[in-house]
């Protein structure tokens, strides 16, 4: 598939949106961007960045992306740093740091002369600190939920992100206290893209089919990976007790991260669980296909993502925006998706997960509601168009003073 | 002879403050403290993050007392003020002040209740913009609402208070200075918008208009 133009989301998310964007794009005038992350392929942001990136040229914003390079040993800290950022711990030597800082400055190569370089996740965040005397704006981008980080990571941390001009997180559940001015940019999902674009019918009956899912009875799908904090066991006892009233199937999708102890783990007990049940299915892939994934999603009468601790859960948002009824744990982003018994229904135990498939499998009407307003909710916060709107009122802030209302004549 | 009225639209990009309550006392401590816009965003932008929702969470305050710390008296007083007596943003944060202080001496016990969620204080960068939608005369009026963004129609009917401090809302002001129909812009006046979603509220001026015409 070509790359889509902003032309080709008027269908998709309403020719108005696409119209204001023009009109907020022509006030932002000839500004440009810089883009830093750590990973050109794989991963949430590098797939936000390699749409977001092309549409912002589209719009008359120059805007480049650089990765940042590293050895095997600078990966392994940074992968330290983000779970330690989550609030795992770990007692970091003096070493890590100083290997951390000689990689952000060995990247430190390139000129940095955009009108805004926009940093993402910790990886190179420490770049600020060769550019303290810079006459452009420097805005950190955090994806990961900050709410509670490793201490002594964070001691170390902070003075580089309080150097910034300002940084964005995905949720108010995610922030620190910071000294610089913080914005609040919720994920995107890209409804052109094969995890969320349109599928014939026949299709996804082909895909349940290569599956061996038989479509005779109401499916209730959860697509997540095989991880504690995923409950998938939990998933599995909701639907048993679902079961004794409704009668329906359960599909368990999951990649598997390759010699990942851990989910494989999780996957025995998974399969404890469902013993040889014949109306439980579990698929997993490694890696699975996004078209795949779709197909799945639009042929379940109900999603769940029954996480007891979480992220952001862009996968609720890809199941709204197919209309489907969602119940989700109510962890990290889950409840800014989900407005509960309004877009979908948020539960915080096992029982009320089957509590609710009972509810939602035995009014159709109500899960077609839930579905129907779930996709406006994520029509009108979680649309990679929204997103471009954010850098581009990003870029309108940027030299304006704070606390005025921005006049455009 | 009346003149063009050139539709605005306005978008804002949600500041995180850092601050949060977790009960009554302190959410009554933020309204004290934060800015007129932090007001204004949590007493509005119901309209906008949960326009799927209908009544009665027009406030982002009402929800939270309502959702969190379960004090449901409290707020539907709160979901009841009636912004069009409120002229300027002091006088309503004044307002809110006065109901949670009056409900907290006639219920000292809800001071206990802790939120199940903190309320997360925001605040908001807005910017406000002219679009290439116009109007002439009623006809076309009636025209340019039904295909105006929501964001436009909640400058317009909304958020636009706040700039010129009226009690007025842009559509009726211009119906009445512009077309010269009073009796118009009266009824246009008496949309009830706590009731009504943005969308339901579009549909209403639509309906009002065209019973005129």
């Amino acid at each position: 598939m070509t790359t889509p133009t902003l032309f080709d989301y008027r269908e998709a998310v309403g020719p108005d949106i696409i119209e204001e964007l023009t009109i907020l794009a022509s006030h932002v005038g000839n500004r440009s961007i810089k883009m830093v992350n750590s990973t050109a392929v794989g991963g949430g942001v590098a797939e936000m960045l390699r749409r977001v990136v092309p549409l912002l040229n589209e719009m008359g914003i120059q805007t480049a992306w650089d990765v940042i390079e590293g050895d095997e040993e600078f990966f392994e800290i940074t992968k330290r740093f983000h779970n330690a950022l989550q609030g795992q711990e770990d007692d970091f030597q003096k070493e890590v740091f100083e290997a951390y800082l000689a990689n952000n400055e060995k990247n430190n190569k390139t000129d940095f002369d955009e009108d805004l370089v926009i940093v993402h996740d910790p990886q190179p965040a420490a770049l600020i600190h060769w550019h303290q005397k810079r006459k452009n704006r420097w805005v950190w981008r955090c994806h990961i939920d900050l709410s509670n980080p490793n201490p002594r990571l964070w001691e170390f941390l902070k003075p580089y992100i309080e150097k910034y001009d300002a940084v964005v997180f995905s949720s108010a559940l995610f922030s620190p206290q910071l000294a610089i001015p913080q914005y609040r940019f919720y994920p995107a999902i890209d409804p052109l893209d094969d995890k969320n674009r349109d599928l014939e019918d026949v299709y996804v009956e082909e895909i349940f089919a290569k599956y061996e899912v038989p479509r005779d009875k109401p499916i209730v799908t959860q697509i997540s990976r095989y991880d504690p904090w995923k409950d998938p066991v939990g998933v599995v006892r909701a639907f048993k007790m679902a079961r004794k009233y409704v009668d329906c199937r359960l599909l368990l999708v999951g990649d598997k991260a390759a010699d990942d102890p851990e989910s494989e783990k999780i996957l025995a007990e998974v399969r404890e669980e469902a013993g040889n049940d014949p109306d439980i299915h579990i698929l997993l892939f490694n890696p699975s296909t996004a078209t795949e994934i779709n197909a799945f999603q639009r042929g379940s009468d109900l999603i769940l993502q029954k996480s007891i601790r979480e992220g952001f859960a862009l996968t609720v948002a890809e199941a709204l925006w197919k209309r489907r009824a969602v119940i989700g744990g109510a962890a990290g982003g889950i409840p800014a998706q989900i407005i509960d018994g309004y877009t979908g229904l948020l539960v915080h135990s096992v029982e009320g997960a089957g509590l609710g498939i009972r509810r939602l499998l035995n009014h159709p009407d109500f899960a077609r509601e839930l579905g129907e307003n779930g996709r406006q909710r994520v029509m009108d916060e979680f649309l990679i168009t929204k997103s471009l709107k954010r850098y581009l009122l990003l870029l309108l802030g940027l030299d304006r003073p704070m606390g005025q209302t921005i006049f455009l004549r | 002879m009346s003149t063009v009225f050139q539709f605005s639209s306005s978008a804002s990009l949600e500041m995180l403050t850092g601050k949060k309550a977790f009960d009554i006392e302190g959410l009554l401590h933020l309204i004290k403290t934060c800015s007129e816009s932090s007001i204004f965003y949590h007493t509005f932008s119901a309209f906008m993050k949960m326009r799927e929702v209908q009544l009665p969470y027009n406030s982002d305050f009402a929800i939270w007392v309502y959702r969190s710390l379960n004090e449901k008296a409290l707020a539907e007083k709160l979901m009841v003020i009636d912004f069009s007596e409120y002229n300027n943003v002091e006088r309503l944060r004044n307002r809110l002040i006065a109901i949670i202080e009056d409900y907290v001496r006639q219920n000292p016990l809800c001071r206990k209740k802790i939120g199940d969620d903190p309320f997360y204080l925001y605040d908001v960068r807005r910017v406000v913009y002219l679009t290439d939608k116009f109007a002439y005369d009623l006809a076309s009026f009636r025209d340019a609402i039904a295909k105006i963004s929501i964001y436009s129609l909640y400058y317009h009917f909304i958020e636009s208070r706040l700039h010129t401090q009226l009690e007025l809302d842009d559509f009726s002001s211009w119906i009445e200075e512009s077309l010269g129909l009073s009796d118009l812009a009266q009824k246009i006046r008496k949309i009830d918008i706590s009731v009504y979603t943005l969308e339901g509220l579009r549909s209403r001026v639509i309906q009002v208009i065209e019973e005129y015409l």
